[in-house]
């Protein structure tokens, strides 16, 4: 396949995040860097590419094979295909994060993503290096096989990445109203990656903000409460090799000390154990509500 | 992989190494200040907000603290320009030995092996048992 957005966009992304450091530099945006952060997020989109390549192949022949049992056949070069194809494949991104973020087994491939205590065009580039590995490629075959083109599908694919990529910021606060309400945003990303209670497990879209608010995961960016960026357990190391293979480590030893619940540890929400001694984002979230409604309890008594 | 994509992989690292080198050169990570009691103390209540903390102990260089709470100890860690918490037995970290000013603890999470933390003396006498 010879068109890819994502190698198309490579001199953009590289350009954008001079941009932003230097333009952070003189004051004019609001961006921070870290340099050690920073280097484990370039480094790791880098080993993304090479970790790409090598499962690439497997999961296109299989997008192949499955088109060939399509069930209709789709042209590419009808508008209303692409236009369908877009609709399609963002709501399978959204899908897909999402099980991203509740299964265990798919989170500690994309844990990685949200590691950086950072946000800025660089977290962007944070990418997975066990995303083939994982398996959630299997999610795009229903596109095939209903007869979308598996290059279409990855065409659409590539353009929803790049799309993404320029969420990843601080300088842009809010866009148009219309805009918000439609559009995956800076704001809306932003949540997506803080950690504090209020915004776990939100705004999971890919282009459209429009899954989220149908499929009941949204919540705006509130001024009151300022994104704190992370991990629930933030990472105490920049070694790049325990940041791409951490949490699949932990459920290696998870497995090995208690294998009886082995289906918990691998596809239960990230957090979960059998005796309740950890905690998911459901279980964060519901004690923080319970914080909140005794705190206002409390000033009203 | 063909010769193309080995030179695309080696251009993308010179790229990133450059980008490395002006973040480094930028200097603009969040600034940070020695930690204080009070500041290890509301870093703490973000990361265990039900905890009620007995004592504190800010490192002497103000990368970290150590905090009492019943049976657990809390551990706040500098990485980089941001923190990270854990929590281990209370006993393990009496234990500790401290050694050239510091202590290290050993933390069962391959997220963050271990925390390191300056202290003039280790284990507090009164709350070592």
């Amino acid at each position: 396949m010879s068109f890819d957005p994502v190698t198309l966009a490579t001199p953009f992304f590289i350009l954008t995040v001079i941009l932003e450091i230097v333009l952070a530099r003189l004051n004019k945006v609001e961006a921070r860097y870290e340099t050690k952060d920073t280097a484990v997020s370039l480094f790791m989109g880098l080993g993304s590419t090479v970790a790409g390549v090598l499962t690439a192949g497997a999961s296109f022949a299989a997008a192949v094979w499955v088109y060939h049992h399509r069930i209709f056949t789709i042209p590419m070069t009808a508008v209303w295909a692409w236009i369908a194809v877009f609709l399609l494949e963002d709501m399978t991104y959204y899908w897909f994060h999402r099980l991203s973020h509740e299964r265990r087994f798919w989170w500690a491939s994309h844990v990685n993503h949200h590691s950086s205590q950072h946000y800025n065009l660089s977290t962007a580039l944070r990418q997975t290096w066990t995303g083939g590995v994982a398996g959630t490629w299997l999610l795009w075959l229903p596109l095939s096989f209903l007869g979308f083109p598996p290059a279409m599908v990855a065409i659409e694919k590539g353009i929803s990445l790049v799309y993404q990529y320029w969420i990843h910021t601080e300088t842009i606060r809010r866009l148009p109203a219309p805009i918000e309400a439609v559009f995956n945003t800076p704001s809306h990303h932003r949540v997506h990656h803080a950690r504090n209670p209020r915004y776990l497990d939100r705004n999971y879209a890919g282009i459209l903000i429009i899954w989220d608010r149908m499929f009941g995961s949204f919540q705006p960016e509130l001024d009151e409460e300022p994104c704190r960026y992370g991990l629930v357990k933030n990472l105490g190391t920049f070694n790049i090799v325990r940041v791409a293979f951490h949490e699949w480590i932990a459920i290696a030893q998870d497995l090995v000390r208690r294998p009886r619940h082995a289906l918990g540890w691998l596809f239960g929400p990230p957090g979960w154990s059998p005796d309740g001694s950890r905690e998911t984002s459901t279980e964060i979230k519901a004690a923080w509500a319970a914080r909140q409604v005794a705190g206002e309890a409390k000033k009203a008594a | 992989m063909n010769a193309a994509f080995l030179i695309q992989v080696a251009v993308s690292a010179l790229a990133v190494a450059a980008m490395v080198a002006l973040a480094a050169w930028a200097k603009i990570a969040r600034p940070q200040a020695p930690l204080d009691e009070a500041r290890a103390r509301a870093l703490f209540a973000e990361d265990f907000p039900e905890r009620t903390i007995e004592a504190v102990w800010v490192a002497t260089d103000g990368t970290g603290a150590l905090a009492r709470s019943g049976a657990e100890a809390l551990v706040l860690s500098r990485l980089g320009d941001g923190y990270t918490t854990r929590q281990i037995p209370w006993a393990e970290a009496a234990a500790a030995a401290l050694r050239d000013g510091r202590i290290t603890l050993k933390i069962a999470d391959v997220a963050a092996p271990r925390a390191v933390i300056a202290l003039d003396a280790w284990p507090p006498k009164d709350l070592a048992a």
